[in-house]
């Protein structure tokens, strides 16, 4: 018989013991046993150093209706975030999973006394994803995950779904966290956040019925720049879209000429598509800088027209529309860049944009940057091109 | 005797010189050179092409012999000992080092619960099993592993584009170019390190003169491609990441992984890039447990499976006391900088040096 050789053995036997030892993942988890978790609060705890912990669990279970999500949302005071995944394993039926977030709501008084150690572990843990979003609340992050809206979703599914289509409006930044890390350590640029907040009846020019079981409604408007990881200041909504056109972020935008200007007709538009570019310019020593924005409209609604126009006639209003749309852009611009300048805080990124076209000159002056930036020149050149006004040449208030 | 082909080689030194330069490289050229860190990538890996061309040459001086081989029958026999002395070292406490590497990874990344020694012993497993089957075996291996390679890298660089931050590779050259020598010397070590499994592979090449011609636009070939590549990758994360979250990032690749999102249906596709990762680890590694091997039979004349056993569990051993991962990494960059770095900048030109003089003394 003819015996088998030793390597072969040894062979055998590895393999053999490979199928022993080896068996499975260690730490494998089934997805039934996972609380997958969509949203994390973080809000200032009531003792010193510590931190309240919201985090928001779905849990889908089979309704009527088929799948149903219901609101698993607990607040832990702790003084790390490890800290309140342990407290909540222990009071949770299933493992929590950090994997699935994809919310970070940082509650106002945390943002005042610094993100980035709330946010080392989400930077670290290696199941997050730094494509996962921040906002700021306004109030306390507790407060915005523990709302019952009135369209039966979850807080951080809202917050999520309303920044993913947000550029069909353009009046927010998306901020992820690889995006705040990553402007974060410029060390020029101010990182800024969008803001949720809650809207009671009547506030914001938002009317709803609100009897106490319907629930709330909550809003992304505006935005928070920092100075470091600490909040400085709101922006207001004017000024947070201003921060969208400067910083070439428009994708699409509803824009209104009411109240712009004197012009008796007032439009209507949504933007269909815009691009920024800003040029470094150096005249006779003077250096400044000079965005240039370029965008297309679409005219929606035409109001205060009491006549009917001829062809030219037509043609000339929808030439008073563009200087009157760009108006409008010119002051949303103008409005954030004196907020820059008030602040004495770059969260538009000029210095990057300086030292990106004139990196010899932004030497010159980056130790006093921020003493710079109130008298800094910046001018904003607006091109706008009005497409089409919709499905009619006239208005029905015509006479 | 095992033979090589060209196009194996190509595949097998290019594997080699690949390994896991792809994990570490961004974060050390980014220290180095800043934002300009991607520039210093492929001259750092073309410094290898001279020290290729001299092994060819002495190759074609001495047919069927490695450069132990040679640097004995040029030095005298025991400062030949000596060298191959130092390159069994050298080679093993780095391969050892790779072993701890290549768990450390998987830890970090995605499977934290697992112990070491699982990823350990599985690499080990691959890296005998290749070592026992010979080099043609090994070449082989490379020939389906490496490709895969290339295509992950290439996807994972094409799909973390959408993920670019506007401007971070501006301003260039800003420092001037003093920086880019610091970048390059970061580099440099990796070409070094497979000019060393050169040296040892060297009695499996064809020694025909038109076959030299091949072996050498191979090299040209292979070293091109994995600077090209880790000249794309270090981009990449520079674009994405910028320079200082480059510089902070361990393994950015990986992270780079786990952004990628396709119409928001495939995303986290980062573990199945790590499967690829291990291939190109355990190409690296089985290389080094060839070069130790190739060692011990130069200088002890010890030759056979139960060598490979041996040096394996060397390696088993160096990774388990190397378990603490900042301490590992430190040990690494510190191996391949100062230990066989200047060891092999050093060793090649001289022999080639004195090889020619000799030639030319008629010696």
């Amino acid at each position: 018989m003819k015996s088998i050789r030793p390597p072969k053995i040894g062979l055998v036997l590895t393999l053999i013991a490979c199928s022993l030892l080896l068996t499975g993942c260690w730490g494998k988890r089934e997805v039934e046993q996972l609380a997958p978790l969509i949203g994390l609060g973080f809000d200032l705890g009531q003792k010193p150093g510590s931190y309240l912990i919201t985090e928001q669990f779905v849990r889908a279970k089979q309704g009527k209706e088929g799948v149903e999500v219901q609101d698993r949302t607990f607040t832990i005071e702790a003084s790390s975030a490890r800290e309140a995944y342990e407290m909540i394993s222990k009071i949770s039926s299933r493992i929590p999973f950090m994997g699935s977030l994809r919310v970070i709501v940082i509650g106002e008084d945390v943002a005042k006394a610094g993100i980035n150690d709330m946010l080392d572990f989400a930077q670290r843990f290696s199941e997050f994803r730094r494509t996962m979003y921040l906002v700021i609340a306004k109030g306390k992050a507790q407060s915005i995950l523990n709302l019952k809206l009135r369209n039966g979703l979850l807080p951080a599914m809202f917050i999520k779904n309303n920044l993913e289509t947000g550029d069909t409006i353009s009046t927010f930044p998306l901020v992820h966290l690889g995006h705040y890390l990553t402007t974060l350590d410029t060390k020029i640029t101010a990182p800024i956040i969008p803001v949720i907040e809650s809207i009671k009846p009547g506030e914001e020019g938002v009317e709803y019925k609100a009897d106490g079981k319907d629930g709330a409604e909550i809003q992304l408007q505006g935005a928070a720049v920092f100075r470091g990881d600490h909040l400085a200041d709101f922006l207001t909504d004017e000024e947070t879209k201003g921060y969208m056109w400067l910083e070439n972020n428009v994708v699409q935008r509803a824009l209104n000429t009411a109240g712009s200007g004197e012009s008796k007709v007032n439009f209507s538009g949504q933007v269909l598509n815009s691009t920024t570019k800003y040029k470094v310019s150096d005249q006779d020593g003077i250096v400044g800088l000079q965005y240039q924005i370029k965008a297309s409209i679409a005219v929606d609604e035409v109001m205060g027209l009491k006549e009917q126009l001829s062809e030219t006639g037509w043609v000339d209003l929808m030439s008073e529309a563009e200087k009157s749309f760009a108006k409008v852009i010119e002051k949303e611009c103008q409005v954030s860049i004196q907020k820059e300048r008030e602040l004495g805080l770059d969260f538009l990124g000029i210095g990057r944009h300086i030292e990106e076209e004139n990196p010899r000159y932004w030497k010159t002056i980056k130790d006093h940057w921020e003493d710079q930036i109130v008298n800094f020149p910046v001018s904003v050149n607006i091109e706008l091109t009005i497409h089409h006004s919709g499905m009619s040449s006239g208005s029905p208030t015509t006479n | 005797m095992e033979r090589v082909s060209p196009h194996q080689f190509m595949t097998l030194g290019a594997g080699v010189l690949m390994g896991g330069t792809f994990l570490l490289l961004a974060s050390g050229v980014t220290i180095a050179s800043g934002r300009d860190g991607w520039m210093t990538v492929l001259p750092g890996f073309t410094v290898g092409i001279p020290y290729a061309l001299m092994v060819f040459s002495l190759l074609e001086q001495y047919p069927r012999k490695n450069l132990l081989q040679i640097s004995e029958i040029l030095f005298g026999k025991w400062i030949g000992k000596i060298i191959g002395l130092v390159y069994i070292l050298t080679t093993g406490y780095y391969g050892g080092l790779l072993l701890a590497l290549l768990g450390d990874i998987f830890e970090r990344s995605i499977m934290p619960l697992t112990p070491l020694w699982v990823f350990y012993l599985g690499g080990l497993v691959l890296a005998i099993y290749l070592a026992g089957s010979g080099i043609e075996v090994f070449a082989r291996f490379s020939e389906v592993v490496f490709p895969v390679v290339v295509i992950a890298l290439i996807l994972s660089v094409a799909l973390a584009i959408p993920r670019i931050e506007q401007g971070e590779l501006l301003p260039i050259l800003d420092e001037g170019l003093k920086p880019l020598f610091r970048g390059v010397l970061k580099v440099m070590p990796f070409a070094m390190e497979y000019i060393l499994f050169l040296a040892g592979i060297s009695t499996f090449l064809p020694t025909g003169k038109q076959e030299l011609g091949q072996l050498r636009t191979e090299v040209w070939r292979a070293i091109f491609l994995v600077g090209i590549l880790n000249m794309l990758v270090v981009l990449i994360q520079i674009l994405v990441f910028g320079p200082e979250e480059t510089i902070r990032l361990a393994n950015g690749i990986l992270v780079l992984g786990k952004m990628v999102e396709v119409s928001r249906t495939v995303s986290g596709v980062e573990s199945l890039f790590m499967g690829v990762w291990l291939g190109a680890m355990v190409i690296k590694m089985s290389a080094f447990l060839f070069m130790v091997s190739w060692g011990i039979e130069t200088v002890f004349s010890l030759k056979g499976l139960k060598w490979n056993f041996v040096v394996g569990v060397v390696f088993l051993g160096i990774a388990l006391g190397f378990t603490r991962g900042p301490y590992m990494l430190r040990e690494l960059s510190v191996t391949e900088s100062y230990l066989m770095f200047p060891f092999a900048s050093l060793w090649i030109p001289l022999l080639w040096g004195v090889a020619r003089w000799k030639k030319g003394a008629g010696v």
